[in-house]
């Protein structure tokens, strides 16, 4: 009879065996390529007891608004073919539950953060990001903040302000100033306009872009004909979007305006390297940690394995690569 | 919590659709308490089909052994998976989640209602109670006779027991909550653990509404991480006087106060 933990143990050397896994994406330098997506990975402490997330590249935190929000009604979960809906609607317990209850908890396990933020509108933003500047040591505690801007913008109809190029320029461009640390601009795939907004991040000062956040779905129940989702509309994730999520990716590194962070139903290495070859600087994996608890341990072994084998002694040397 | 992957050994049909899987885990039987789950994957490495995790309540842990079991019904496609899974293979899971069920804060004598496949988490608190409680009662309620075998385990509890059949196959023809409002006095001084169709925890809760029984319901939502990072298995629990929030039935749960619950 038998029990087992996990199948690999926590040995990973971040650059073991002379392979170089650590990437640069503006002025953010990362370990490894591989990140925790927002809402995914909480701050990385609940799957520290699955495996040691500070290999992690990076964990990228919920996003966290000035007050606390409830979210959205249930279900908030449905099920899909390879995928799932979800409709939490930012549900946080507010930045300054995030600094003093749950950043200690993370900087103890030696995990690299980058805080996901949203805001209703610019000024909350600006707000938020004050809060973060009193963090003592920032610098050392958070590697980048990143802004999620596919929450829609109340002042404007409840649009996301990714939509909106000058909206993404203003916000970024405001916390830019405010903050000492680098930025990250989050867009959404749900608008033809992912090229312009980049840009525009880009004229805020943003030292990468997060592409891509869920896609707009629904599901309906056909024994109580109601949404499956309470909130009607929601996100869809998982492997069913990794197509469209590796076009955009392709399309927006091929441009060269910013570093870019693929994201998008990775699940397990082939998929990432799929990303990085299409040129991503770095991936998230999001939606595979609710089913593969040690994902980001086995994504990270899995690439490093990869390049052991084909002799490729930086990961750098695959990234963009992508033969067209 | 940990990630784990226990041999199975043994997956019994226990009725109808009814199977009973015992898992070889020396950490579960070690480290679960009363009122715990765990999140197993049903489909096999690679597969996305089911694509997301299935949480079971635990139901029973056999501490010699160390084997723990899961009832489950088959009803969907995790459960199937479940289902075809034989002695030798092994079940990869995630636990002991959720927060344990303190009984040692708990009353003297203990009312468990379970309707259909909410006795399986209610097996579990009965196991345990049965050591430090002077008098445990499980009352239990079904559609048939489907759950004629889990009988034989119940009695190896040795505790008072009612069971009640829609169909009136097994036990008292009605259902399980007409049974506990006809014994409403003989229960006056019970604390209740009850896990079973949201109907039945409704009328519950009406029958409960104005009494001092502590009465705790274990509710099911559905679920994504099943760690607590997701928020997606909310439901809404009162706070204060009008007011709500949501609270997460793997991390804040499964257990609730039934007084507190605002269904729909």
């Amino acid at each position: 009879m038998t029990e087992q933990k996990s199948l690999f143990s926590d040995e990973i050397t971040r650059s073991g065996n002379g392979i170089n896994l650590s990437v640069k994406l503006g002025k953010i330098k990362l370990d490894n390529p591989v990140i925790a997506c927002s809402g995914t990975f909480g701050c990385g402490v609940e799957y520290n007891n699955f495996y040691n997330t500070a290999v992690l590249g990076a964990v990228t935190t919920k996003s966290y608004s000035l007050e606390p929000m409830e979210g959205n009604p249930p279900p908030r979960i449905y099920e899909t073919a390879a995928g799932v809906l979800n409709s939490i609607g930012l549900q946080n317990d507010g930045i300054d539950a995030f600094i003093k209850k749950h950043l200690p908890g993370a900087e103890k396990l030696g995990i690299k953060i980058i805080l996901s933020i949203f805001g209703q509108d610019l000024r909350e933003f600006d707000k938020i990001a004050y809060r973060i500047l009193k963090i003592e040591d920032i610098r050392e505690k958070i590697t980048a903040v990143e802004l999620n801007l596919s929450c829609p913008n109340i002042k404007k109809g409840g649009m996301a302000f990714s939509a909106v190029p000058g909206e993404v320029r203003e916000i970024v461009g405001s916390v830019v100033n405010i903050l000492n640390i680098p930025v990250i601009a989050k867009l959404s795939p749900n608008q033809d306009n992912i090229i312009e907004a980049a840009a525009a991040a880009r004229e805020g000062g943003a030292q990468a872009v997060s592409i891509i956040n869920t896609v707009v779905g629904m599901a309906v129940d056909i024994k109580t004909f109601r949404p499956g989702l309470g909130n009607i509309l929601g996100g869809l994730s998982g492997p069913a979007i990794k197509p469209i999520a590796l076009a955009k990716v392709y399309s927006l590194a091929r441009e060269k305006i910013l570093p870019v962070i693929g994201m998008g139903g990775i699940f397990n290495w082939e998929d990432a390297l799929e990303f990085l070859v299409a040129g991503a600087g770095a991936v998230g994996i999001g939606t595979v940690n609710f089913i593969q608890y040690d994902a980001g341990k086995r994504i990270i072994e899995g690439l490093r394995n990869y390049l052991e084998s084909r002799k490729i002694y930086d990961i750098n040397e695959v990234i963009g690569r992508i033969r067209t | 919590m940990k990630l784990l992957s226990g041999e199975i050994l043994s997956n019994e049909r226990y009725g109808d659709n009814l199977y009973r899987i015992e898992v070889f885990s020396p950490y579960i039987c070690n480290n679960a308490q009363a009122g715990q789950f765990v999140n197993v994957k049903c489909s096999y490495d690679g597969s996305l089909d089911p694509f997301l995790r299935r949480p079971f309540a635990i139901f029973d842990i056999e501490k010699k052994f160390n084997v723990f079991s899961i009832l489950y019904l088959l009803r969907g496609r995790g459960t199937r998976f479940l289902s075809l899974l034989e002695q030798g293979d092994m079940l990869d899971f995630a636990g002991p989640l959720g927060k344990p069920v303190d009984l040692t804060g708990a009353g003297a004598n203990v009312l468990l209602i379970g309707g259909g496949i909410g006795i399986a988490p209610l097996h579990l608190i009965a196991r345990i109670a049965v050591r430090i409680k002077n008098n445990v009662f499980f009352a239990a309620g079904f559609k048939d006779n489907a759950f004629l075998r889990w009988e034989k385990d119940l009695i190896r509890l040795k505790i008072n027991y009612a069971v009640m059949t829609e169909d009136g196959s097994w036990g008292e023809k009605g259902l399980v909550s007409d049974y506990i409002w006809e014994n409403l006095k003989t229960f006056e001084n019970y604390d209740i653990y009850c896990c079973g169709p949201c109907d039945m925890l409704k009328t519950l809760q009406n029958i409960y509404k104005n009494k001092k029984n502590k009465v705790t319901a274990f509710l099911e939502e559905k679920m994504a991480c099943g760690v607590g990072v997701c928020g997606g298995c909310v439901v809404r629990i009162k706070k204060g006087g009008k007011g709500f929030s949501y609270q997460k039935v793997c991390e804040d749960g499964p257990a609730f106060n039934l007084g507190e619950v605002l269904f729909d």
